[in-house]
């Protein structure tokens, strides 16, 4: 599903984020991602993501070569793929029926399907009841789980999620870490950066730890 | 990736919706453009209208021969006058247009000249040069070939006028220039400034729109039809501010300062170009603003 052959990151004036990282994702797998922080974890999904292009190496997504991605070519890739952020990145002048429904409009799903399809993922994280209700008038475990929503409502084929339970206490965080399960059930990959142990030790999945852009398994 | 229908219903109802929900925003940038243009109009409509009327005086009567009253009939001066070198054309104005003249010039206070006679004043030749005769020495040449004749009581040649008043039209257009170029420029930094605030309290909206798969004219268009509506209401409130203007200006200045504040063109060419300077103003401005925001 994603194939990195070493992959290097510079930041102008900075140390290298990335060096010579080379990784395989297969599809339908559950990859943690961890390392303290300036290990290079959110450079890594930024890349996968389309945010960030390499300095150096190759990137393999779905069978094309991402390595130097035209701004059309990114567009379509974040319509495949579900990005979750530590700070949920969600519109706060809009309600959370809005926030989730933003994914397919841009997608130009018809305003039928697109609220079929947004009350149908509310229900499946349990926030039906919350449709509309602004983001700052939802908990912190709550907002992420909007913000879930808006990344899994499109289907996509890859879920990259970036430090997701950051702000969440431990039993948010499993039930966070639990939705992803499920939808890594229905075969969708992916990939969680974290740097929480007690969730790699208890969900016992593969695990890449990074330490100074490096992989070191 | 053409726009279908939904995406344009879509982008509509995006720029409808964040024109609601940013309404103060909003009329401040249009209040911003109105005002700045309105600014801009007057200052070139007095300014061309001012020009206008200094090149126009410029161009009258060079020279004024008052008659004798033994001076033959008005046909023979004028084709007298006529073949001399450098006269471009003659005119003669009797005792009575002479005095007509005087009387149309004092509109208001006609009755200062009640009880005077009509023939008061001499009748004379006004004298217009040819544009090569325009410099002093060669306009006071003929000035004194003029004096010469038996039928002229009185030349009146102002050579000092002549050359004042070009220079001052010189200094004029220099210093309209000038402050027309600063006020080009503040024009432009007060909107671009007005219009990238508004844009920059909107960075999120740009940065999630990009994140979730936005195409840029997804999220361009509402931006742009917004940019638009601001201009199209910039537009109207620097055509109101215009008019009023116009208005205060007219009721308050003397009669014969009219042509400072006559329209250049009809009222809704001058209304089509200041909303359509609006618009280019808020759309550029916007896009432009917006280009920084979409890199993420």
């Amino acid at each position: 599903m994603i194939q990195m052959f070493h992959v290097s990151k510079d930041y102008e004036g900075g140390t290298p984020a990335l060096r010579e990282l080379t990784l395989k994702i297969a599809k339908g797998e559950f990859l943690f991602i961890t390392g303290p922080s300036g290990a290079g974890k959110t450079t890594l999904l930024k890349i996968m993501f389309g945010s960030e292009s390499p300095t150096e190496g190759q990137i393999i997504i779905d069978g094309r070569n991402y390595s130097k991605i035209p701004s059309k070519e990114i567009t379509n890739l974040r319509r495949r793929t579900g990005f979750v952020f530590q700070d949920f990145k969600l519109l706060a002048s809009r309600t959370v029926f809005e926030n989730v429904a933003l994914s397919l409009r841009v997608m130009g799903v018809s305003p039928r399907e697109t609220r079929a399809r947004v009350q149908k993922m509310l229900s499946y994280v349990k926030l039906q009841h919350r449709a509309n209700f602004k983001p700052l008038q939802l908990s912190g475990g709550e907002q992420q789980r909007v913000a879930i929503a808006r990344a899994l409502v499109k289907e996509p084929a890859i879920i990259l999620a970036d430090e997701p339970t950051g702000n969440l206490d431990q039993s948010l965080s499993f039930d966070i870490i639990e939705l992803f399960k499920e939808v890594n059930n229905r075969g969708t990959t992916v990939v969680v950066a974290t740097h929480d142990r007690a969730i790699i030790e208890r969900f016992g999945r593969r695990c890449v730890h990074l330490e100074g852009g490096r992989i070191s398994e | 990736m053409g726009a279908t229908a939904t995406d344009l219903f879509y982008m509509l109802s995006d720029a409808v919706r964040s024109i609601r929900a940013n309404l103060a925003t909003t009329v401040f940038t249009s209040a911003t453009l109105g005002f700045s243009l309105a600014i801009l109009s007057i200052f070139f409509l007095v300014f061309t209208n001012i020009n206008a009327a200094l090149a126009g005086w410029g161009d009258r009567t060079q020279l004024v021969v008052y008659l004798k009253d033994s001076a033959p009939a008005a046909e023979k001066l004028k084709s007298e006058v006529m073949a001399m070198d450098g006269v471009k054309s003659v005119r003669y104005i009797s005792r009575k247009e002479a005095f007509e003249e005087l009387r149309a010039g004092m509109k208001g206070h006609e009755s200062v000249l009640d009880g005077v006679d009509s023939a008061t004043l001499p009748a004379s030749l006004e004298i217009r040069l040819a544009d090569a005769y325009g410099d002093p020495a060669k306009g006071g040449s003929i000035a004194d070939g003029l004096k010469d004749r038996d039928w002229a009581d009185e030349v009146q040649y102002s050579r000092d006028w002549v050359e004042n008043f070009s220079s001052f039209l010189r200094f004029l257009e220099l210093g309209a220039l000038f402050i027309g170029i600063f006020l080009v420029l503040a024009t432009v930094f007060i909107i671009s400034n007005t219009i990238r605030l508004a844009v920059y309290a909107r960075k999120d909206e740009i940065e999630v729109l990009s994140l979730v798969g936005a195409s840029q004219t997804y999220i361009k268009v509402p931006f742009f039809i917004e940019g638009a509506v601001q201009g199209v209401f910039g537009g109207l409130l620097a055509m109101c501010i215009l008019a009023v203007a116009r208005y205060v200006l007219a009721s308050n200045i003397p009669p014969y300062f009219d042509f400072a504040v006559r329209m250049p063109a009809s009222a809704p060419v001058v209304f089509g170009f200041l909303v359509a300077a609006g618009v280019v103003m808020g759309v550029a401005g916007t896009l432009i603003s917006m280009g920084r925001f979409l890199k993420v």
